[in-house]
């Protein structure tokens, strides 16, 4: 009974840990919904590429991941400014479908061009942290890797959602997030604040997937997986509400975790997916906070 | 469609039944069922997404049911052909699951939707190892034990010209009208009294039963299936591709679509190995940047302009 | 014989209250207008009485029966059609095909479809436009296109969003004419204008004040004109600016 109990703990503490990378993940995804109602299907290969800039950093000048990832969140940041410009807005105003399916395309070619550089198999960082645990009282203990990332992932949501709410820059996006007619008037530069957002948001990915960096993985597609997820938060979080999002992603991350302690692994994505479609039929204005961005 | 259409549809008709006559390579068999076979999806999928305007991006769910469907209901002990009907029924099931959860919500949330029931069906096929064999896979009985390359061409052929006089029917009804309505203005379709969620519903139905053929043609082929291969998101992208690329809301949009999409993408297999599917990547952004009619749908706009500009001026003159 | 009423009607979005019990009654064979600035609550009022929305309290009643609860398309299937004040063309098919899908509400024959939307659009003088895309028309056009796509669907009543808005005089004039004939068709109207008062004064037989929600007064036209607090509360200036 009380090794259930434990068990139970154990998978909920380490949801939580994987749910703040996610709630990261999130809050970038909701960022560029709710300031230019883009979903953004290249997130997942935005942080894909975020995690082989830190790979790249950790191979040759051997930067330290917990490091590399803000050169991640600056190239990616960079990245998703100059997409922005050249790619999103000349369609601008268009249909939901055609910014789903650039932005589709987008990832698809990243995909792609990464697995053409770096080929299509898996590598994994060495660094003597990774095997690491802290111990809580005898029955728990937590991975030192994703303890570390973990509190980054939560400076970095906290830092993201400041800047979002209380500086100029959020305050414009917001405007525009309300009214995209007004905002002009009021003498917002909406392209230059959407450039911003969509630079942020996509940071925010890449920064994620380069703190994942040392407790996953890394392979040209492994960010598809992270695509559907946020899709996921940001419906179950309200349609472009980044606090809603990031609620969502701790949650999704200890849904994950209970599903695999007691229905195995490989249901954990189902599980995800069953309750996308639930809560779309539901309350398709998401369960958390229906206030946007 | 016109008398001199018509004719010209069915001369073309005839004319693909004969190349089985010509040709004798397995391999061309097999590159022109794969045309065929997209251009037939690609024409399903453009009931949804090109005359209804509702981005479709899981077709792959009723293409994997018409594929397992037909493995398992045959597994179960079913006639063949009754387990492809059986297929296309179960295909159309989800597909009234799927409309029905997200039909009567507007902006992206069909989309996501799609994605998301079509990536539970793989997991679920992938998972549940008893029934669906998981990632070992399923055989699938042959549909045509005789000539098989040459039967299977054949069927991707009837199957196509099936889609397509469906198309061309829907089209000019008034069904097809009411789809085009609410692509273009759904606040306008139902101020006309169109019930646009049931319009929208009976094409995904229509268009899922076709999928599901497609599905099962596909399964049939290949004798053996597993989830990550008739499932995948990159059949629900390749579907929509074919017809995007063509031109979403034209008729013979799709069929050039898949035409070039498949032969492209044969040549690129070759050339870029795993990475071939960069190619979609560009199209996509290329398709939606800089030709957002398709091919055929641009070229179409050239020549109406030309067509309604002149007697205009003229009139005027 | 009373058509369509509303019956103490209240609609809130959030805080605010759109249309605050409103009750008038609307007559067959009439022409109607909602007057009202911008933000009174026409458009509001319009999308009630379509099921665009439904009203949170009050009835409104069609022929005798609740039509409080329909949805839009039930509502035009019961011969309530409707013009947009921001115009909806079907931008890519052509002004025939946008006026036939109003004349498939009656039929499900194309060629008869389009019969019907002939006749429509030679009615409304476009048919030189017939075969031209909507998208790209000249805003008269669409105005009009907004008409011709509602009469197609044989109404009992139509409700006309702001037709004249952003018209020149003599389009708004001409088209004033037009809209009179309505009657002799035995479709009742209800428009909504902002301040385009001429067409009002030619046409209307009838006259609905709208002020932040709430009707203030009702009346023919003239009684309307006359009325000082109709005049100072907001017709006012501009009514005083057109000269009449």
């Amino acid at each position: 009974m009380a090794d259930a109990l434990y068990s139970a703990l154990q998978a909920v503490l380490n949801g939580l840990l994987t749910g703040a990378l996610y709630a990261l993940i999130g809050m970038g995804m909701a960022l560029i919904f709710g300031v230019m109602r883009i979903v953004n299907f290249a997130h997942g290969a935005f942080l894909m590429l975020g995690m082989y800039v830190t790979y790249v950093l950790f191979q040759t000048p051997g930067l330290n991941p917990y490091f590399g990832f803000l050169g991640a969140g600056l190239v990616l940041f960079l990245l998703g400014y100059g997409v922005y410009w050249a790619l999103l807005k000349p369609i601008r105003g268009e249909s939901d479908f055609k910014q789903i399916l650039l932005t589709l395309g987008l990832g698809l070619i990243l995909t792609d061009g990464i697995q053409l550089l770096f080929g299509a198999d898996y590598h994994q960082i060495n660094m003597p942290l990774l095997s690491k645990n802290v111990h809580l009282g005898t029955q728990i203990s937590l991975n030192a890797p994703w303890l570390i990332s973990f509190g980054i992932a939560l400076v970095v949501g906290v830092g993201l959602y400041v800047l979002v709410m209380h500086t100029m820059l959020g305050r414009a996006a917001r405007a525009i997030a309300q009214n995209r007619y007004a905002a002009p008037l009021m003498g917002i530069n909406v392209h230059r604040v959407q450039a911003l957002s969509f630079g942020l948001g996509v940071a925010a990915a890449g920064m994620a997937g380069g703190l994942l960096l040392p407790v996953f993985y890394l392979y040209p597609a492994v960010g598809d997986q992270f695509t559907l997820k946020s899709f996921v938060m940001v419906v179950l979080g309200g349609m472009g509400s980044i606090q809603g999002a990031a609620v969502a992603g701790l949650v999704l991350g200890v849904v994950e975790s209970l599903t695999s302690l007691y229905w195995g692994n490989q249901w954990a994505l189902a599980v995800d997916f069953a309750i996308f479609l639930l809560v779309l039929s539901l309350r398709p204005s998401g369960m958390f906070g229906s206030q946007r961005v | 469609m016109k008398r001199p259409h018509l004719l010209a549809a069915v001369f073309c008709f005839i004319l693909c039944l004969l190349v089985a006559v010509v040709v004798h390579s397995d391999y061309t068999f097999q590159v022109l069922f794969r045309i065929f076979l997209f251009a037939a999806l690609g024409l399903a999928w453009n009931l949804v997404g090109g005359y209804t305007g509702q981005l479709s991006l899981g077709h792959a769910a009723y293409f994997g049911a018409g594929a397992y469907g037909l493995a398992l209901f045959n597994k179960a002990g079913l006639p063949i052909w009754i387990s492809l009907f059986l297929a296309v029924l179960l295909a159309v099931l989800f597909a009234g699951l799927i409309g029905g959860v997200s039909f009567r919500l507007r902006g992206p949330y069909f989309a996501l939707a799609t994605i998301a029931f079509a990536e539970v069906l793989r997991l679920v096929a992938k998972n549940l190892t008893g029934i669906t064999g998981g990632d070992v896979g399923v055989q699938v009985p042959p549909l045509f034990a005789h000539a098989f390359n040459r039967s299977f061409y054949l069927a991707s052929v009837v199957l196509t010209a099936v889609a397509f006089g469906l198309t061309v029917w829907i089209s000019r009804s008034r069904f097809g009208y009411y789809l085009m309505a609410i692509r273009e203005d759904e606040d306008t379709a139902l101020s006309v009294g169109v019930n646009a969620a049931r319009c929208k519903l009976w094409a995904l139905l229509i268009s899922a039963a076709l999928t599901a053929l497609g599905g099962g043609l596909y399964g049939s082929l290949f004798l053996y299936i597993v989830p990550d291969q008739v499932i995948s998101i990159t059949i629900s992208n390749e579907i929509a591709i074919v017809a995007m690329l063509g031109g979403a809301g034209t008729l013979v949009g799709p069929l050039v679509g898949s035409v070039i999409l498949e032969t492209a993408s044969e040549l690129f297999k070759n050339l870029f190995q795993e990475a071939h599917l960069l190619i979609y990547g560009v199209l996509l952004v290329v398709v939606v940047l800089f030709l957002p009619e398709g091919i055929v749908g641009t070229l179409a706009q050239r020549l109406r302009r030309r067509a309604v500009v002149a007697p205009v001026v003229k009139a005027e003159a | 014989m009373s058509y369509l009423q509303i019956q103490q009607v209240t609609k809130r979005f959030g805080g605010l209250v759109a249309i605050n019990q409103v009750s008038f009654v609307i007559k067959e064979s009439e022409i109607t207008f909602i007057v009202g600035p911008n933000g009174a609550g026409k458009t509001t009022l319009f999308n009630l009485i379509t099921g665009v929305f439904h009203p949170d309290q009050g009835k409104i009643l069609f022929q005798g029966r609740d039509i409080s609860r329909l949805s839009p398309d039930q509502a035009a299937k019961l011969g309530i059609g409707r013009t947009f004040q921001l115009v909806k063309p079907l931008r890519n098919l052509t002004v025939l095909e946008n006026v036939m899908l109003g004349a498939f509400l009656h039929t499900t024959s194309t060629a008869r479809a389009a019969d019907e939307a002939r006749r429509v659009l030679s009615f409304l003088r476009m048919e030189k436009a017939m075969h031209l895309p909507a998208r790209g028309l000249p805003l008269a056009m669409l105005k009009r296109l907004e008409i011709a796509r509602a009469l197609a669907t044989r109404p009992k009543l139509i409700l006309l969003d702001e037709v004249v808005a952003g018209l020149s005089t003599t389009e708004a004039l001409a088209l004033a004419a037009l809209l009179q004939q309505l009657r002799e068709w035995g479709i009742s109207a209800v428009g909504g204008v902002e301040h385009v008062m001429q067409v009002v004064m030619r046409i209307a037989n009838h006259v609905v004040v709208l002020d932040h929600g709430t009707l203030i007064a009702e009346g023919t036209p003239e009684e309307m004109v006359r009325k000082p607090e109709v005049i100072e509360a907001y017709l006012g200036s501009k009514y005083k600016e057109m000269g009449l």
